[in-house]
């Protein structure tokens, strides 16, 4: 019988990713076996900006492996700003040394070194963070009380909104939001689909003429993709519907070889990738290119498509990478073909994005979703793995990133600024640092800002990032924009 | 619903020489039940009320004994796929993809080979038995089916597991029963469906039963079933506990019949727990009936499609919407008419509950959001009837439990 607990996992996960990756962050270490430097106490603290930090402490020990007093220890900051007092210490009875650090005045990571020459293990190397102001609420909530919110996208100074379950109102209405010269959503209108009992997944095409949404739980004739013209922003009109009767999860749209393609998650009992051309759309026409199956181990929760390559999260086989007209293996949305396997430790790959970072041009890490049982409204679980996808024959597992008490949902990555927003359900909102290389347990050090906006009433799908904002749906408490860290 | 009732009273009737005589004998025997019923519920999905006639429960047993009462074969065919394909209005009901309606069970609800007290003279005070097929796992309480109150507990997937492939050993010393068997998790999804054979083996169940004195039972299970409500196995792991007390004896001139039970399932490794308080009492005073049940019992809510009494199936993913505790409080009356030098039985009866339902622990799904109500009130009324029930508690395998003390069984 399976019987691994979520601590266990996680216990296990970090372990195997902080061996694979050399992680540092140990801040209780046992005594070097022999002479040598090591961390005794302080590292990887998070508080506000221009923070004095608890102690930094460096054990040194003799040869013999004995506490050695009497050793000058040189402190130093690296990088991050603000200061360490004193700059060199001595070690005291019981090879014990310390400093203490002032963070700088700049949100970040501050790196402070340890070092004694000669000694093992030097230098020593602290990090903690920074804190800046954080997120703030800038406006909407409160705004969908009759329905819970699902889905969102935004685009052309309009959001669209999708929406879920039963909340006595059913959840077929898309929500039409504009957004005004501050950016704050106001309802315009909305799009009620009889035949459909949750909108799932709604995006608009990059060149904003398209907008699609998925549907799901409804009547097999109901349930499928549909597709809007937005004549003008916020205008949409109906023009293509193509049913999937055990309705469709989600979709992603993308532009290849010049066509416009939505990759679909038909759900089970016989789950597969669902490719639809779109090319015909205007005329009233869905094609249906392609249908790869896919195990019924659940089956596929999200897509990512980006430079013909897609990424499907097959919940407990992990994440399938397909060739879907990059060219690398000859595939095509009408024939995917597929490239890698990537499994995650206790299964359940719920969604992704796949980072492309505008600063270094490396397309190397791809932010996979963890979704794991909860009580939807209250409580989550579920982890942020981290895969190095630079081979994408063999992506490999690299880290990964626990919120406390709440599992995450779907991403945004600003990626210019490197930074992951994961909205976290019950804990919210969670900005990441996903700045240079991730390895071993994120948390707590790259874990940025988190925000409630809903307090109590909290519990968010997803997140956009949109002219400097964050919109958000809370599926409690309807649209949101915040102000990010 | 009127001619399957019809071909239910023409079944008894054409048959009826064979049987009870057989029951507990060697040879072939047969029984058969079915109760029509006229039922008014109060709230259902949405708020409001609705009245609904249906024939619930039919069906018919069959069986057979042989090799000096060595090997038995035994079946129970179900047509309630047939009479309540969209289940029995029943709030707080709950499983295999059906809300507020108790769903329908699978045609064949049990087709069972047993080898009975194999060792023989061999082995003494000890008798051990095998048996396998699909059945009842061997935990918790009886069938509903085979008890006396017609509306079905809340927490039927609490305290059975029924309707897999499963194999079991039964062993009996003295006032001690021990029996343990293997079986595939999966509930079935529909009538029509059969046990996932690939995963059989993947779920285990024991129950330790104590027989102090005649007519009582004591009895501790534990059970750990993998991905019970997703087929494919892909769902979370159910680890299963129930405790129970059951009484079958003569009072003086009264027939006594009670169960007191008390069950708990956690799931998602103890994210989430549902536990069960029972108790239920029948008393039998001439051709008289009245009997009681308290139950307080932990629902989990799944997502529901366009028709709120049903739930998406298979699931999407392994949450779930919130959890609704049901505290009830049922009673009823019923009247025996033996037909046909009594072995038909016919029982008018008249039942009703009262309750609350209630949200433990948040979620969103509450009663307020399902039934616009935490109020509970149900009432039925109709006629059951059933010929060679006696004795037949459903799910029991092995012919390790001493026989009834009367043929006035509590499910007849």
């Amino acid at each position: 019988m399976r019987r691994i607990t979520r601590g266990a996992l996680r216990y296990l996960a970090v372990v195997l990713l902080g061996g694979l990756a050399g992680c540092d962050n140990t801040s209780e270490p046992a005594p070097p076996p022999q002479g040598g430097l090591s961390a005794a106490a302080g590292d990887a603290q998070v508080a506000a900006t221009a923070t004095t930090l608890q102690p930094y402490r460096v054990r040194v020990a003799a040869a013999d492996g004995q506490p050695e007093a009497d050793v000058t220890v040189s402190w130093a900051v690296v990088s991050g700003g603000g200061s360490i007092d004193p700059a060199s210490s001595v070690s005291d009875g019981v090879g014990i040394a310390e400093a203490t650090a002032v963070l700088g005045d700049v949100p970040g990571i501050q790196v402070v070194t340890a070092s004694v020459p000669g000694h093992a293990g030097s230098p020593v190397t602290f990090r903690s963070r920074g804190l800046g102001p954080g997120f703030s609420v800038l406006g909407g909530g409160g705004n969908v009380p009759e329905r819970y919110t699902s889905d969102l996208w935004v685009a052309d100074g309009y959001g669209y909104s999708g929406t879920w379950g039963n909340r006595g109102a059913v959840g077929n209405a898309l929500k039409i939001w504009q957004l005004d010269l501050v950016g704050a959503p106001s309802l315009v209108d909305s799009i009620v689909t009889p035949g459909i009992g949750t909108v799932s997944d709604v995006q608009v095409s990059e060149d904003g003429r398209w907008l699609m949404f998925t549907g799901e739980r409804g009547t097999p004739s109901g349930n499928g993709i549909y597709v809007y013209e937005l004549l003008a922003p916020g205008q949409p009109v109906f023009r293509a519907h193509l049913a999937a009767a055990e309705g469709l999860h989600t979709g992603t749209l993308a532009e290849i070889g010049g066509s416009l393609y939505a990759f679909t998650a038909k759900n089970p009992p016989s789950p597969s990738m669902i490719v639809y051309d779109l090319s015909g759309a205007s005329g009233g026409t869905i094609t249906q290119e392609s249908s790869t199956p896919v195990p019924a181990n659940y089956g596929i929760h999200d897509t990512v498509v980006r430079d013909g390559i897609c990424f499907a999260f097959v919940w407990n086989e992990g994440v399938y990478i397909y060739d879907v007209g990059n060219g690398t293996a000859g595939g095509s949305p009408a024939a995917p073909v597929q490239l890698a396997t990537l499994s995650i430790p206790g299964g359940q790959a719920h969604n992704g994005w796949w980072f492309w970072n505008q600063l270094t041009g490396e397309h190397r890490y791809l932010f996979i979703g963890q979704e794991m049982p909860g009580t939807v409204g209250v409580s989550s679980a579920g982890l942020i793995y981290v895969a190095d996808v630079s081979d994408l024959r063999h992506p490999a597992v690299v880290a990964s990133f626990s919120e406390p008490g709440a599992g995450t949902h779907n991403f945004w990555v600003d990626e210019q600024r490197e930074v992951l927003y994961a909205a976290y359900y019950n804990a919210g909102v969670v900005a990441l640092d996903v700045s240079g290389a991730l390895t071993g347990d994120l948390y707590p050090l790259r874990r940025m800002a988190t925000i409630r906006p809903g307090a109590a009433s909290t519990y968010t799908w997803g997140v956009m990032l949109y002219n400097g904002s964050l919109y958000t749906s809370d599926m409690l408490s309807g649209v949101w924009q915040l102000g990010v860290p | 619903m009127k001619s399957w009732f019809r071909r239910a009273l023409v079944l008894v009737a054409a048959a009826a020489p064979a049987a009870l005589a057989a029951q507990m004998g060697l040879g072939p025997w047969w029984a058969a039940q079915a109760i029509a019923v006229v039922t008014w519920a109060d709230p259902i999905p949405g708020g409001g009320g609705l009245t609904e006639a249906r024939v619930v429960q039919p069906m018919v047993m069959l069986g057979w004994r042989g090799l000096a009462g060595h090997l038995q074969l035994q079946g129970t065919i179900d047509l309630e796929g047939a009479t309540i394909p969209d289940g029995e209005l029943a709030p707080g009901a709950w499983g295999e993809g059906f809300y507020d309606r108790r769903h329908p069970h699978t045609t064949v609800h049990e087709l069972m080979v047993s080898g009975m007290d194999l060792l023989g003279r061999a082995g003494g005070p000890v008798r051990v038995s095998l048996s396998a097929g699909k059945g009842f796992a061997p935990f918790g309480s009886d069938d509903p089916m085979s008890r006396p109150i017609a509306r079905y507990p809340i927490n039927h997937h609490l305290a059975q597991i029924l309707e897999r492939a499963v194999a079991l050993v039964g062993i009996r010393t003295g006032p001690v029963l021990l029996e343990a068997g293997v079986f595939n998790g999966d509930e079935p999804e529909r009538p029509g469906q059969w046990p996932r054979w690939q995963r059989f083996g993947d779920s285990w169940s024991g129950r330790l039963t104590l027989l102090p004195v005649r007519g009582l039972e004591l009895s501790v299970s534990r059970a750990g079933v993998h991905s019970p409500e997703h087929r494919p196995g892909a769902g979370t792991d159910a680890e299963k506990w129930h405790a129970g007390g059951r009484i079958e004896r003569a009072a003086g001139p009264a027939m006594v019949y009670a169960l007191a039970e008390w069950a708990r399932t956690t799931e998602a490794d103890g994210r989430f727990q549902f536990r069960s308080v029972l108790v239920e009492a029948a008393v039998d005073l001439g051709r008289k009936r009245i009997y009681y049940r308290f139950e307080q019992s932990d629902r989990p809510e799944d997502q529901r499609e366009l028709d709120p009494f049903r739930s998406v199936r298979p699931n999407l993913e392994n949450s779930i919407l919130g959890i609704t505790r049901f505290t009830l409080h049922t009673a009823g009356l019923q009247y025996l008419i033996p037909v046909w030098h009594g072995r038909i039985g016919l029982r008018p009866f008249l039942e009703g509950t009262l309750g609350t339902a209630r949200n433990d622990g948040g979620g969103v799904l509450t009663p307020e959001i399902l039934y616009g109500s935490e109020q509970v009130r149900q009432l039925s009324g109709g006629l059951r009837i059933g010929y060679g029930m006696a004795g037949h508690r459903m799910g029991r395998y092995g012919g390790l439990l001493p026989q009834p003390a009367s043929h006035s069984h509590p499910g007849m």
